[in-house]
């Protein structure tokens, strides 16, 4: 048996610095001093007569005064007698990975099971013993206290166990600490060997979305999808993937999925012009673990765009044309440029035209944003290269681009994906810069300046530009998270037998009661101290 | 509260230079311890007479009477030897000299008064009748010892000056003093603190017929109380302590215990038929004679 004294409140023991107070109190008023008598009686006599008592300074008053005293302050830190050795913290390691959610023979979720059995011990669990909840898998969770015991807020099974439970628990338990692990044995290499386990395991066969890569032609309506599947189960498994939401009926693709090789499913979709949920549901029977057979995605609405074209007198037809190609090809229209009007794609030509670059989704071949820049003229500056990886251009082939002339200084700060050598370097000739909800692309030569307009990759270009100036509202939205690693395969997950949790500390023997009983024996007995 | 210990008094040298000489003075100018009417025509009568039974002999010393020397004694041995008979024990003064540490309380303390009184009143002693017995209850082997003759006053002082400080009962004095052999005339000297301890001793030696004089050296600590505060009092004898604040109150109060004190002290010497002398003690360093005048005047009646 081990006795310790603990203090809950510590910080209480300050009090005792009144102590010194309390001495000084004490002292009998000045002067102070000592003398022979011969005559103590007769002292004594008169003080009777008076009806005096003797004066506070006496060492054994002071002495049960501040014995009182401390009593009270170690009774307001908390005292307690732990009165045995033990554990008095647990620390729950709860495995919430995407696995949790398979259904175990019951019928029931693993998760489900596992959280029934911590409520069940919780409920059993002394109130004194310190409980801390560690979500594993999926995001990481801590919880305390009251919001551990009631499992607060631990969400739902999701993502992968992507930490080791042996290592946590080897590394949290001690001799005052147990450590429960509650798994399903998915993605562990070993099970904790410390601490108690429970190992809820729901073994079967699985049929899961791995992938879905996407070939948008937004603001076209079509929409292919290429969904990456596996199947985890004894034997080939039929499986089918339909697609539901904003899109047209399209029937079901089938398949029959060798166990454990990973087969693409591709359907070719034609989504609603109102934009809308697309998803995607994988189909197998006897398949456990529903929660990775579903993929979804938010579809953008199609654009209806007003084109409105900017061009100087000096411009060729190149832009009026640009406009006419890129209307026909996302279905918008060709307006005339008003001052205050709302249109969906700018297109400039040269001259100068006051567009926020960020701000206002234009496409603009050497115009002047602000005419008091001064700009240089450039002639048949030469292109160095192109961003292979933008977006803009990737795929794209510009090694005919010819440009008569350019202007130095036109364009603004953003993101360059052209090019011309220099004697300093590369000097961009075009940007794309990037707003909160638009983008602007800038070239720094006119279009008629350029061959650019001839180039086959033009309107595929002009398409990109359009596409890249509506910015996020462009992009399809995933929200089904990346299907997590090693949370598939079902087949043979880590077992062992279950730990069960061990006898805790009984409750410590709370001692302020008895220190204000000794203070208050203190204080009577120096009443009747003389 | 830890306190230092207040040391306790001493007793400052009793019998400087200019005692002495005080005191040769005093006793030179014709102080007289009377004691009862009989005792100096017995006195006269055996110094005259040689009467009485022999007892013994004892060295002469200076001052002796030289019609008491005994002329054989010395023819046969060469020294001189006074005779000693069995009247001269009623014709001496005993003192009976209280040692208790109470007495070393006092400015000056009330012990150094109390062996100069006793130097006084023995050396007259000395000085007009046969001897002096000195009792000191409590003083172990020097508890009683007797003087004799006018050459004895150095040796008397000699005996005050290294009496110790001892605590003792009055009746053990009173038990000494029957031991030696009543005198007629018994001189009490104490501060009788506690009268009620006196009472019994008082009536015993008055029934044997003892003329007894009680002296009480007194101090301005008799009548007066320490200035206001806080004072933490200390008997000597027993060590008790007693801390009191002083105020006007209490000052009142210890001055009316004070004088039920001396009332206590002067009913119990009356009672006993007794006589109770309160002597201003001088000063440890005031030695004129006015002060120690009234010794003599005192013994003289």
């Amino acid at each position: 048996m081990v006795l310790a004294l603990t203090l809950r409140e510590p910080a209480h023991l300050g009090w005792l610095l009144l102590l010194p107070l309390l001495f000084w109190l004490a002292l009998p008023p000045r002067p102070r001093r000592q003398r022979w008598t011969a005559h103590l009686a007769q002292w004594q006599a008169a003080h009777a007569a008076l009806r005096r008592r003797p004066p506070r300074l006496s060492g054994l008053r002071l002495l049960l005064l501040a014995a009182a005293a401390v009593a009270a302050v170690v009774a307001g830190a908390g005292p307690a007698w732990r009165s045995a050795a033990g554990p008095d913290r647990l620390v729950v390691l709860l495995d919430a990975s995407a696995s949790m959610a398979a259904r175990t023979p019951s019928g029931d979720r693993a998760f489900d099971l596992v959280t029934a059995r911590l409520h069940a011990a919780f409920a059993a669990l002394p109130p004194h013993v310190d409980v801390t909840l560690l979500r594993c898998g999926g995001p990481r969770l801590r919880r305390h206290g009251a919001s551990a015991r009631h499992l607060h807020d631990v969400g739902s099974p999701a993502g992968a166990l992507d930490v080791d439970l042996a290592a946590i628990a080897a590394g949290v338990a001690a001799p005052a600490t147990v450590v429960w692990a509650l798994t399903d044995g998915q993605g562990q290499a070993a099970l904790p060997a410390v601490g108690a386990l429970t190992v809820v395991a729901a073994p079967g066969a699985n049929a899961a979305v791995l992938d879905v890569r996407t070939v948008d032609r937004w603001p076209l309506p079509q929409l292919t999808v290429a969904a990456s599947v596996v199947a985890f189960a004894a034997a080939p498994l039929e499986v089918e993937l339909h697609a539901r939401g904003a899109v047209g009926a399209v029937p079901p693709q089938r398949a029959t999925l060798p166990p454990g090789e990973v087969t693409q499913l591709t359907l070719e979709l034609e989504r609603d012009p109102a934009g809308g949920w697309l998803d995607l549901a994988l189909v197998a029977p006897a398949d456990v673990l529903p929660l990775d057979d579903v993929w979804r995605a938010a579809l953008p609405p199609l654009p209806a765009p007003r084109i409105a074209v900017l061009a100087d007198g000096e411009a060729g037809p190149f832009a009026a044309v640009a406009a006419q190609a890129l209307a026909a090809e996302v279905r918008g229209t060709v307006v005339t440029a008003v001052a205050g009007a709302e249109v969906g794609l700018l297109l400039v030509d040269g001259g100068v035209a006051p567009v926020v670059p960020g701000r206002v989704r234009a496409l603009c071949f050497g115009s002047r944003l602000d005419p008091s820049v001064e700009v240089e003229p450039w002639l048949e500056p030469r292109v160095a290269d192109w961003d292979r990886q933008s977006a803009l251009t990737a795929g794209l082939d510009l090694s005919e681009l010819r440009v008569a002339a350019a202007l130095r200084g036109i364009l603004p700060a953003g993101e360059p994906f052209l090019w011309a050598e220099a004697a300093g370097g590369r000097v961009p000739l075009a940007v794309v810069v990037d707003g909160d909800a638009a983008a602007s692309v800038h070239f720094a030569f006119r279009l008629q300046d350029s061959n650019l307009p001839l180039l086959a990759a033009f309107p595929q270009l002009l398409r990109r530009a359009f596409v890249r100036c509506h910015g996020r509202a462009a992009q399809l939205q995933v929200a089904t998270p990346p299907a997590a690693p090693g949370e598939q395969d079902l087949r043979q997950p880590a077992a062992g037998p279950d730990r069960p949790l061990p006898p805790f500390r009984a409750a410590d023997v709370d001692l302020a009661a008895w220190c204000l009983v000794g203070g208050l024996l203190a204080l009577a007995a120096r009443a009747f101290v003389r | 509260m830890k306190r230092r210990p207040l040391p306790l008094p001493t007793v400052p040298e009793a019998f400087p230079a200019a005692f002495r000489t005080l005191l040769h003075d005093l006793l030179a100018r014709g102080g007289r311890v009377r004691g009862r009417r009989v005792d100096p025509q017995r006195a006269r009568r055996a110094a005259l007479s040689q009467s009485g039974t022999f007892v013994g002999h004892r060295p002469y010393v200076r001052g002796d009477d030289p019609r008491r020397i005994d002329w054989a004694a010395c023819a046969r041995t060469g020294d001189l030897f006074v005779k000693l008979f069995e009247e001269e024990q009623r014709r001496t003064v005993t003192l009976v000299l209280d040692l208790s540490a109470s007495l070393l309380v006092g400015t000056p303390p009330r012990a150094l008064a109390a062996r100069r009184l006793a130097a006084v009143v023995g050396g007259l002693a000395l000085r007009h009748l046969d001897g002096v017995a000195v009792v000191a209850p409590g003083a172990g082997a020097s508890s009683l010892v007797n003087f004799a003759g006018a050459g004895d006053v150095e040796a008397l002082l000699h005996h005050l000056d290294g009496l110790p400080v001892a605590d003792a009962a009055p009746a053990a004095a009173l038990q000494l003093v029957l031991q030696r052999g009543m005198s007629s005339q018994l001189h009490w000297i104490s501060d009788f603190a506690a009268p009620e301890r006196f009472e019994l001793p008082l009536a015993a030696l008055r029934r044997r017929g003892a003329s007894i004089t009680g002296w009480l050296p007194s101090l301005p600590e008799d009548q007066e109380v320490p200035r206001l505060g806080y004072v933490r009092l200390r008997d000597p004898e027993t060590g008790a302590e007693f801390g009191a604040v002083v105020d006007a109150a209490l000052t009142a109060a210890m001055r009316r215990e004070l004088e039920l004190l001396r009332r206590r002290q002067d009913r119990l010497f009356a009672q006993s038929g007794c006589l109770l002398v309160r002597w201003p003690a001088p000063a440890e360093h005031e030695f004129q004679r006015g002060p120690w005048q009234e010794i003599l005047t005192w013994c003289s009646r």
